[in-house]
């Protein structure tokens, strides 16, 4: 997939957030082109999710700008459906009114839930209710997709299944996607470009990842990566070497 | 077993077997034994106290001027609907309860509302509503009267003020209660502040209106109690109040009955309603 295209569906200048007197991030650009999926790493309270609100439009109190499209649509770490809506109006959840509902029933075929229209959302496993989720990002059409961990509290054979999922969805609607995680594999098995989110609050080099899809997590190339960028979240190589056998 | 038992793995196979025992003997077996359903034994207390309670009478242990063995009270009840006094008066309870239930509950989820959806209803009604909940609302009696008289009206709104205060508490903190991340997706997915309230905010206070509901029903109840007692002509507590006069226990004991009906009744209203509206909770429906 190519990477850089005239018109970026993200530009993101001299951003900076703080809370107090902590600075959490601080001369962040960053630009996002449509059909670009760009992982964003860092590790847990480094502001990665910061980031990921600004861009959604829930938060106003950054400094810089933050240039993002009209139509975006998030997805959180925990599904976050309105427990008292069925599925299927959780999906069209701020829609105009006149919003189609086969829109929705479609989105729902597309998450391979055809059939739980009407389940409340207290009766779906973990699983099922990530990818309503996902549902309700994509029935939006979103020319940006933001992703807050949305794996992370999945087992990881269901992991696994969303992985694929996401990819076959993001190929077929091409949104600009930002995925925040702190799980090194899973950015290297979707990312075309990884970027680390260093303890000072700035994005460090955007590293391509030029591995052909579907990634196998077992080559050569995929342990150099996941090495580099480890070392760069300043994970110990010594670490690295002993838990990954080299 | 120490560390070095860990630490050298070739010794255990020459150690001596190490004594196993079945897992099962640390707890006690459930013996199948035959049990009467449920209810049934559950029904045993209740019948038990209703024998006492009879022989203590038929006995002439205590006369029946100190209190009625249940068959006084069950030929009193006969009694009282045949004369059609009995369902005269609960009807007059019934619409009083009912008056001010209309009047208390809704004001209740109405000032909710303002408090918990407004940052400026919040500061004007919440501090006031704090204070004024700590008043015990039978104390309030006298004042009523003088305000309204000794009719129908002071009864209506002392039921009406003693229903509020739950309603308004329980919604209130039900509004406030909804989880914050719910608003925050509402708001990424483009809800403004109407769908908030229609979509996130409502719902999600529903739970805590349902309690504050039975907290309102059970209150109407005790405060008719008394408020029948003063200066009324209908009612269950008129009724207890003259039989009082007479020493009739039955009808006393009666009355204390019908009261104690009624609250499992409202009970039951309430939970059919959280059956309703509480779907979502589980997932069954109705």
């Amino acid at each position: 997939m190519t990477t850089t295209q005239a018109f970026p569906s993200v530009r993101v200048r001299n951003m900076g957030r703080s809370f107090g007197s902590n600075t959490v991030l601080s001369g962040v650009d960053l630009e996002i082109a449509r059909g670009e999926f760009v992982a964003l790493l860092g590790r847990s309270g480094s502001g990665k999710s910061t980031l990921l609100r600004a861009l959604a439009g829930l938060d106003a109190d950054y400094t810089g700008s933050v240039r993002v499209p009209a139509r975006r649509a998030v997805v959180f770490q925990d599904p976050r459906l309105q427990p008292w809506l069925r599925v299927l109006p959780n999906v069209l959840l701020g829609l105009p009114r006149d919003a189609r509902r086969d829109l929705g029933r479609h989105a729902l075929r597309e998450v391979e839930l055809a059939g739980h229209e009407r389940d409340w959302p207290a009766t779906l496993s973990g699983g099922e209710a990530q990818r309503v989720a996902l549902a309700r990002a994509l029935v939006r059409e979103p020319e940006l997709l933001l992703l807050d961990e949305p794996f992370g509290a999945l087992d990881a054979l269901t992991r696994i299944r969303m992985h694929a999922l996401l990819r076959v969805l993001c190929a077929r609607h091409t949104p600009a996607v930002l995925l925040v995680t702190h799980d090194v594999d899973e950015a290297i098995l979707l990312a075309d470009r990884i970027v680390v989110l260093g303890r000072d609050g700035r994005l460090g080099e955007a590293i391509p990842v030029d591995l052909a899809q579907p990634r196998q997590q077992d080559t050569a190339e995929f342990g150099a990566l996941r090495r580099a960028l480890l070392a760069e979240l300043g994970v110990p190589l010594s670490v690295v070497d002993a838990t990954m056998g080299g | 077993m120490s560390a070095t038992d860990i630490a050298a793995p070739d010794q255990l196979g020459s150690a001596a077997e190490p004594a196993l025992v079945e897992a099962a003997s640390f707890s006690t077996r459930h013996r199948p034994r035959l049990r009467l359903p449920r209810t049934v034994r559950r029904l045993g207390g209740p019948l038990l106290l209703l024998v006492v309670w009879q022989l203590v009478g038929s006995l002439g242990i205590a006369s029946s001027q100190v209190l009625a063995p249940p068959s006084a009270v069950a030929r009193a009840a006969w009694d009282l609907t045949a004369s059609g006094e009995l369902g005269a008066n609960l009807l007059a309870s019934l619409i009083r309860a009912g008056e001010g239930l209309a009047v208390g509950v809704p004001l209740g989820v109405l000032l909710a509302l303002v408090a918990g959806l407004f940052r400026l209803g919040d500061d004007l009604v919440d501090s006031s509503m704090q204070i004024l909940r700590g008043l015990p609302v039978l104390g309030l009696l006298p004042l009523v009267i003088i305000w309204f008289g000794v009719g129908e009206l002071p009864k209506v709104a002392l039921v009406a003020f003693g229903a509020l205060f739950p309603v308004y508490v329980n919604t209130y903190a039900g509004i406030r209660g909804v989880d914050n991340r719910l608003v925050e997706s509402g708001r990424a997915f483009g809800l403004g502040r109407a769908g908030l309230i229609r979509y996130v905010l409502l719902p999600g206070a529903v739970p805590g209106f349902l309690v504050g509901l039975r907290f309102a029903l059970t209150a109407s109840w005790l405060i008719l109690v008394i408020a029948e007692q003063l200066n009324a002509t209908t009612g269950i507590g008129y009724l207890m109040n003259q039989a009082q006069s007479w020493y009739r226990t039955d009808i006393i004991v009666l009355g204390l009955l019908i009261y104690g009906l009624l609250g499992l009744a409202s009970d039951g209203v309430v939970r059919l309603l959280e059956r309703r509206l509480l779907v979502w909770r589980h997932g069954f429906e109705g």
